[in-house]
């Protein structure tokens, strides 16, 4: 590589890093400030630590720190759905991505159906079908539709299809491996970088999800911690749809802190993820 | 039914110790698929289809009987539906392009060089993505304003003054196009960046050896590699942003009056749902939407031949 070329991938590199890094930036530093220095301040200024103190005590205040049972609750909720569905994505990616069977294209079909779907159609169903078995109010509500992942299967589908040749799998054959054996010391082994993706995404969709929960759950104690804090900034009036703008003046280091508390654990996972990517590229490359 | 593999010319020495063995496995893997993709097609069914079919019923429903087509018609007759697709389209046509650009270029860069600042730059890229609910609608806010935004001196450059003109006239399709980029792309780079790193080392370093450069080397041996991925990420973008909500519905939560409740087509149907109560409509215009990324999903999977297996390749 050039000096050139190796400056001008830098440059695009750390200006696409800028574009995208300084939204949040800016939300790192808004907790710190008041409300008016956000609209008359510059831009990206840091105001005092003691601020973010007093919003933390805030969103503390409401329901006797209640805020701390909803992180807990989507920890439980968004975990059970994770491990249920890299259960079921893995073993079904494998299999329609290295067996030929009756049914296959119809399952790879309806899972661009209901993957495509808008999500929200699918939510008073699933509230109604809840009801009917009595789950509604419950966390099997929640974690039972959040497991099935018809993304998460296609990640897999296409790991499998790009990074397994049949002739692996054929030379197990010839040994005598059985089907399920294959898929557990050949297929499984291999699968660690979509593991790593589903389990991240499928996190991602989990903790961010909103619709769901709020269908389903009608006591506060058992909220998620988005729809808790939706609850609490709406009831507290600092994002107000109706009258907008001017009320969103008074709790707006709140609004920032909070959504900051609710994006740290993406981050984590995020970096959970990549650790596990990595290693598992570098086993591979070992055996190879 | 499915037909069997035509038998094989029995003058190749090496088929005729295999076919039987061949045969055999296929009885047995017919039970070991099923076990690998039957709890899988259980929750397909119980949390996918079962409320999809009901939806296509309540489609046809209206006041608690079959109306037949009523519900679609009043649906399609509705002046705000042709606002909203035009919205939409226009959306589409600028947000699409520029998030694949986006998706690709910023993977195969990081991709030239992989290690652990292509890690770190992947969080960054990613970080927008993961500001939800309220404060993505506070951010986002103030984004756009040019005197409290770290953009605003490059706001001010397109004469931009005020949020008001940021979120007016053509520049609103910009701005969402914008923020649909920041919102969308990480995700897409993670994923991509990890199909390029998976890949056979060997493929990438014969192809190096041969002294292709960078640019043929991506174009012609990377591209190629990772098309299945790239189909995925045009198929799932494509539906998202025909379904595109959040980002109008962020910027109409901070500047209420400014756009329109019913700017995006999904916008509508979430208005027929909430505010009307007409869940029939909701899930016509619901279905109308999956039609519509279907077709386009359809149009992708067949040309890059997505769905084919090793052997049907070969075949």
């Amino acid at each position: 590589m050039t000096a050139l070329s190796r400056g001008a991938r830098a440059l695009f590199l750390l200006g696409a890093a800028v574009f995208f890094g300084l939204p949040l930036l800016w939300l790192l530093l808004a907790p710190t400030r008041t409300a008016d220095d956000l609209t008359t301040g510059s831009p990206l200024g840091f105001g005092a630590l003691g601020n973010v103190g007093d919003a933390w005590s805030h969103l503390m205040s409401y329901n006797d720190g209640e805020i701390t049972l909803w992180i807990g609750n989507s920890v439980i909720y968004a975990a059970a759905s994770v491990v249920l569905a890299l259960l079921l994505c893995v073993p079904a990616g494998y299999a329609l991505a290295k067996h030929d069977f009756a049914g296959r294209r119809a399952l790879l079909t309806l899972s661009i159906v209901t993957m495509i779907l808008p999500p929200a159609a699918l939510v008073l169903p699933l509230y109604l079908e809840m009801s009917a078995v009595g789950l509604t109010g419950t966390v099997w509500a929640v974690i039972l539709p959040l497991s099935f992942y018809p993304f998460g299967v296609y990640l897999a589908f296409l790991h499998f299809q790009a990074n397994l040749p049949d002739s692996l799998l054929d030379a197990g054959r010839v040994d005598g491996a059985s089907e399920l054996r294959l898929f557990w010391s050949v297929g499984l082994p291999l699968a660690r970088p979509a593991i790593a993706l589903i389990a991240f995404f499928g996190f991602v969709r989990c903790w961010t999800d909103f619709f769901l929960p709020f269908v389903m759950l009608s006591d506060d104690r058992t909220f998620t911690l988005q729809l808790g804090l939706m609850s609490l900034l709406q009831s507290t009036g600092a994002v107000n749809n109706s009258s907008g703008f001017a009320d969103l003046d008074i709790h707006q280091s709140e609004a920032a802190l909070a959504g900051l508390v609710a994006c740290a654990p993406l981050m984590i996972g995020f970096v959970l993820a990549q650790r596990f990517l990595r290693t598992g590229l570098l086993a591979g490359a070992e055996k190879g | 039914m499915r037909t069997l593999s035509p038998p094989r010319p029995t003058t190749v020495a090496a088929a005729a110790p295999v076919a039987p063995r061949r045969h055999r496995r296929r009885g047995r893997s017919t039970a070991a698929v099923w076990i690998l993709v039957s709890p899988y097609a259980v929750f397909l069914t119980v949390f996918g289809l079962a409320p999809a079919g009901y939806a296509l019923w309540t489609s046809f429903v209206h006041d608690g009987s079959f109306s037949g087509l009523r519900n679609w018609a009043a649906v399609f007759d509705d002046y705000r539906l042709g606002e909203a697709a035009g919205n939409v389209t226009a959306y589409l046509l600028l947000w699409l392009p520029v998030l694949l650009l986006t998706v690709l270029s910023l993977a195969f860069t990081l991709h030239a060089r992989p290690g652990r600042a292509a890690g770190a730059l992947q969080l960054v890229y990613y970080l927008p993505g993961a500001v939800t609910g309220s404060a993505a609608a506070l951010l986002w806010l103030f984004m756009v304003s040019p005197d409290s935004s770290p953009f605003g001196p490059l706001l001010r450059l397109l004469d931009v003054r005020t949020a008001t003109d940021a979120l007016s006239g053509g520049s609103l399709i910009a701005v969402l196009a914008v923020m649909g980029v920041a919102v969308h792309a990480g995700g897409w780079i993670v994923v991509l960046y990890g199909a390029l790193t998976a890949l056979p080392k060997d493929v990438l370093e014969a192809a190096q050896v041969d002294g292709a450069s960078a640019w043929r080397t991506m174009w012609h041996v990377k591209l190629p590699m990772v098309r299945t991925y790239v189909a995925f990420v045009l198929i799932s973008s494509f539906a998202s942003g025909s379904q595109v909500f959040v980002e109008p519905t962020v910027l109409s939560t901070g500047a209420p009056g400014q756009i329109s409740p019913t700017w995006s087509v999904n916008q509508l149907a979430y208005v027929y749902a909430t505010q009307d109560g007409d869940f029939g409509k909701a899930a016509a215009l619901s279905l109308a939407m999956l039609a519509v990324g279907l077709l386009a999903a359809w149009i992708v999977i067949t040309r890059t031949r997505m769905y084919a297996t090793d052997t049907t390749k070969a075949g």
